[in-house]
C-alpha cells in the first residue's frame, strides 16, 4: 500500500507560480480526474487546490509503481498548457508516513499561511467530496482522508491554536485594513465574486461595522444569495467600473483564469475619487488585480495572497506552544493511521494463515478421539488444549516477524514468502 | 510636620535637576525600541515605568521652579517654557500609551520630548523681568505665554503624527502592517488628529502672537518695542506661512494623503525651528541679537529685587 504527495504551495512557489497551476472551476477539476484515471488507471488520486496550494495525493493497494513526481510534473504541465520547467523546481514530493504526516499537517493548518485558519478543512473535506463523485476516489484515499478530518478536529479542540486571528480574510481586515481605516461603517465595500473567500471577509468587515455592501457577480443567483446574507446590494458585473469609482474596500475573489482589472481600467474607474484611499485586498488565485494597480497612485493599497504572509509568520512565532502540541498529535496520529494502514495489508493473510493451522488442527484432533473412542471428555478437553497451544506456540514467530516487519511499512516480501509457504491463496483465487 | 523634616523634603526636591528627567527619558527610549524587537508586558511596563518616573521628576522640577520664582513656570523663563512644552508632550505620549499599549508611540514621540528638554539646558533660566510693572503686564505675558505654548503643543503633536502618518503609509505600501513588532494608528486616525492639531494649534498661535503685540504695546511703552524687532519679523513671517497653511488645510477635500502628511511634516518643522530657534537666540545674551525679548530677560539684580518684593505683596 503506497501514498505519495505532489505539491507546491505558499511556501514552496510564489502566487504566479502556483495560479498558472490551479484548478480553478469544478469543470477543470472534473476534466483532470478524468486525464489522471486515463493516464493512471491503479491509482486513487486527490487534488487540493486552494489560493495557497496545488496537492496531488496518490494511493496504490497493489505493489505496482505509484505515479512519479516526474509523470505528475508532466501531467500538471500537459494539463494547463505550461512548461514544465517553469514550475518543475517548486514542486515537493513526499510518500509512505510522510505523505499522509502532511496531508494531517495541512488539514490542521499548521501548514497553512494563517495559523488555525477554519477553510482548510472545509477545503480538503471538498477536495475529497469532489474527488469521490468523481470516481478518483479509493479505500486508501478514502482511510487517508477521513483520518485528515478526525485529526484536524482533535488539533481544534486540543489546542489554542484557532484562538486569534485565524483566517486570512481577518488577517487582511484586521491588519491592513485597520491601518489604513479606522471606522467601517462610513465605508462602502465592493465585492467581486461570490465565493468562499468573499463571505469570510464579509463576515470581518460586517464585525467591524461595514454597512454599505455592494456584490458584484456574473452569476445573479449566488451574487444575490451573498448580498442577502450581509444585507448588502447585488449588481450585475457590467456595473464593476462604476462600482470600483465608489468604492472604498474592495475585495475580490473571482476564480478567473486572468486579471479582470489591469491598470487602465482601475485608472478610469478612480477618475472622479482620486484622491480617495481604497483598500483593495485580491483573494482570487489567480489574481483579479494585475500587481502594478498597487503603484498607480500613493492612496491605492492593494494586498494579495502572498503580502499576507509577513503578518501571518508572525502570528505562527506568537503560538509556538500550540504548535508544537499540534505537532505532536499529528505526529502520533501518522503512526496510528500507519500502523492500521499495514494491520489492513497484513490483516488477511494473518486471517487466513490461523484459519489454515486451526482447520488443521481440528481435523486431526477429531481423527484422533475417533481412533480413541474410550478416552474420558476431560481427556479429550486437555489434549485439545495442548494441540491448540502447540499451533498457537508454532504460529507466533512468523506472525511476530510480520507485525515488526510491518512497522516500518507493508511487509510485501514476507507476506508474499508466507503464502507461498504455506500455501495461502487469494479468497478469489 | 517638624520644621527639620520640611526642610529635608525641599532639599531633596531642590535635588531634582534637568538631567534626573532626561536620564529617564533616555532609558524609556531605549526600551522603547527593544519593544519594538521584542513586543513583551515587561518591556512596556519598564517603558511606562521609566517614562512616568521622569514625567514625575519633571512636574516636581517645574513645581519647584515655580516656587523658587514666585511665578508660573510658563512665566519664569524659557528654560520652564520649553520644559512645559515638553511636559505636555510628555502627557499626551502617557496618556495615549495607557489607552493602547500596543502602538508604537514613544519612538515618535519620546526623541521630540529629549530635545526639547536638552535644549531647554542651553537657554537661560533667569527669571523673566517683564512682570514687574504691574498687573496688566503680567495678564497679557500669561496669555501671550499660555496661547503660544498651546498652540507649539499642538504642533508639536501635529508634526509627530505627520511623521507617524509618514511611516505608517511607507509600511502599507511596502506589504508590512507592523512597525517592528508593534502597530501604528490607521492612516484616518493619523489623518483626522492632524487636522486637529492644525486647525486648533493656528488659532491658539496667532491669539499668542496678538497677545504678545498687545504686551508690546500696552504693557511696556518705555520699553524698546518695534516692529523691525527680529523676533516680531519672524514670528510674523512664520505667522502669514502658517495662515496659508491653515487655509489650504480648511479647503482640502480630504484629511488623508501622503502630501498633506508630507506639508505638514515641512510647515509645522518650519515653525518648530523658527520659533524655537528665536526664542534660543533671543533669550540667549550671548547670541548677540537684540530684541525686546532679550530686553525682557537678563535682568539686573534690582529688577529682581523689585520682581521678587512684587510677587511677595501680590
Amino acid at each position: 500500500m503506497k501514498f505519495q504527495v505532489v505539491y507546491c504551495n505558499h511556501q514552496t512557489a510564489e502566487l504566479a507560480v502556483r495560479e498558472k497551476l490551479a484548478f480553478s472551476s469544478p469543470e477543470q477539476l472534473g476534466q483532470a480526474y478524468e486525464t489522471l484515471r486515463e493516464e493512471f488507471p491503479h491509482a486513487e488520486h486527490v487534488v487540493i487546490s486552494t489560493c495557497n496550494r496545488i496537492e496531488l495525493y496518490s494511493a496504490q493497494e497493489n505493489s505496482k509503481p505509484i505515479p512519479s513526481q516526474n509523470e505528475i510534473a508532466s501531467f500538471l504541465a500537459h494539463f494547463h498548457r505550461v512548461p514544465r520547467d517553469s514550475f518543475a523546481d517548486n514542486l515537493l514530493e513526499h510518500s509512505g508516513p510522510d505523505a499522509v504526516k502532511h496531508l494531517f499537517r495541512v488539514a490542521s493548518s499548521l501548514d497553512s499561511m494563517v495559523l488555525g485558519e477554519p477553510q482548510i478543512v472545509r477545503q480538503v473535506k471538498e477536495a475529497y467530496d469532489f474527488a469521490g463523485q468523481s470516481d478518483a476516489c479509493g479505500p486508501l484515499t478514502n482511510a487517508l482522508f477521513q483520518g485528515a478530518l478526525r485529526v484536524s478536529s482533535r488539533v481544534r479542540t486540543e489546542t489554542k491554536l484557532v484562538e486569534g486571528r485565524v483566517s486570512i480574510a481577518s488577517v487582511a481586515v484586521g491588519d491592513f485594513g485597520k491601518s489604513i481605516f479606522n471606522r467601517f461603517d462610513d465605508k462602502t465595500v465592493v465585492v467581486i465574486g461570490a465565493g468562499e473567500m468573499a463571505g469570510e471577509t464579509l463576515r470581518y468587515l460586517k464585525k467591524e461595522g461595514a454597512k454599505t455592501i455592494i456584490v458584484v457577480n456574473r452569476n445573479k443567483e449566488s451574487g444575490e444569495e451573498l448580498a442577502g446574507e450581509f444585507c448588502g446590494v447585488y449588481h450585475p458585473f457590467s456595473e464593476l467600473d462604476h462600482w470600483l469609482s465608489e468604492a472604498d474596500i474592495v475585495v475580490s475573489t473571482t476564480g478567473s483564469l486572468q486579471p479582470i482589472i489591469d491598470v487602465e481600467r482601475f485608472a478610469a474607474a478612480r477618475l472622479a475619487h482620486k484622491k480617495k484611499p481604497v483598500f483593495i485586498l485580491d483573494l482570487g488565485a489567480p489574481r483579479d488585480f494585475e500587481s502594478a494597480v498597487g503603484n498607480l497612485d500613493e492612496n491605492v493599497f492593494l494586498y494579495d495572497i502572498d503580502d499576507l504572509k509577513t503578518i501571518c509568520e508572525r502570528n505562527r512565532k506568537t503560538r509556538k506552544g500550540e504548535i508544537e502540541k499540534a505537532e505532536r498529535i499529528v505526529e502520533e496520529e501518522t503512526l496510528q493511521f500507519m500502523h492500521g494502514i499495514y494491520h489492513r495489508a497484513t490483516g488477511p493473510v494473518i486471517k487466513r494463515l490461523r484459519e489454515e493451522w486451526h482447520s488443521i488442527r481440528q481435523r486431526e484432533v477429531d481423527d484422533l478421539f475417533s481412533k480413541l473412542p474410550h478416552l474420558e471428555s476431560k481427556d479429550r478437553e486437555h489434549i485439545e488444549r495442548t494441540v491448540e497451544r502447540i499451533v498457537n506456540k508454532l504460529l507466533h514467530p512468523p506472525l511476530e516477524a510480520l507485525r515488526d516487519e510491518s512497522e516500518s511499512g507493508t511487509p510485501h516480501l514476507l507476506l508474499n514468502a508466507l503464502k507461498k509457504l504455506f500455501r495461502l491463496n487469494e479468497p478469489n483465487d | 510636620m517638624p520644621r527639620e523634616l520640611l526642610l529635608g523634603e525641599r532639599l531633596l526636591l531642590d535635588r531634582i535637576e534637568v538631567i534626573c528627567f532626561l536620564a529617564s527619558y533616555a532609558i524609556a527610549f531605549i526600551a522603547e525600541w527593544v519593544r519594538l524587537r521584542h513586543p513583551r508586558n515587561v518591556f512596556r511596563t519598564f517603558v511606562l515605568f521609566t517614562g512616568t518616573a521622569g514625567f514625575i521628576a519633571q512636574t516636581i522640577y517645574l513645581l519647584n521652579r515655580s516656587r523658587q520664582t514666585d511665578l508660573p513656570p510658563l512665566l519664569s523663563s524659557t528654560h520652564d517654557w520649553m520644559l512645559v512644552l515638553a511636559w505636555i508632550a510628555m502627557l499626551f505620549y502617557l496618556s495615549l500609551t495607557l489607552i493602547d499599549g500596543e502602538i508604537a508611540l514613544g519612538i515618535f514621540f519620546l526623541p521630540l520630548v529629549i530635545l526639547l528638554v536638552a535644549a531647554a539646558s542651553f537657554v537661560s533660566n533667569e527669571t523673566n523681568s517683564i512682570l514687574a510693572t504691574g498687573d496688566a503686564s503680567r495678564n497679557w505675558t500669561m496669555l501671550h505665554a499660555a496661547f503660544l505654548v498651546i498652540g507649539i503643543a499642538g504642533v508639536v503633536v501635529g508634526l509627530i503624527l505627520s511623521l507617524m502618518y509618514l511611516a505608517q503609509h511607507r509600511l502599507l505600501k511596502n506589504k508590512r502592517a507592523f512597525f517592528g513588532q508593534l502597530k501604528l494608528p490607521s492612516l484616518e486616525n493619523l489623518a483626522r488628529l492632524n487636522w486637529w492639531c492644525v486647525v486648533l494649534s493656528i488659532p491658539f498661535l496667532s491669539m499668542g502672537m496678538l497677545a504678545g503685540f498687545m504686551l508690546g504695546f500696552i504693557g511696556e511703552p518705555s520699553k524698546s518695542f518695534t516692529l523691525n524687532d527680529p523676533v516680531i519679523i519672524g514670528s510674523m513671517a512664520i505667522w502669514c506661512v502658517m495662515i496659508v497653511f491653515f487655509f489650504w488645510r480648511l479647503r482640502a477635500k480630504s484629511y488623508e494623503g501622503k502630501q498633506v502628511a508630507l506639508r505638514t511634516v515641512w510647515a509645522f518643522g518650519f515653525l518648530l525651528v523658527i520659533l524655537i530657534g528665536l526664542q534660543m537666540m533671543t533669550r540667549n545674551s550671548s547670541s548677540g541679537i537684540e530684541s525686546w525679548h532679550t530686553d525682557r530677560i537678563a535682568p539686573s539684580s534690582m529688577q529682581i529685587a523689585s520682581i521678587q518684593g512684587y510677587n511677595r505683596k501680590s
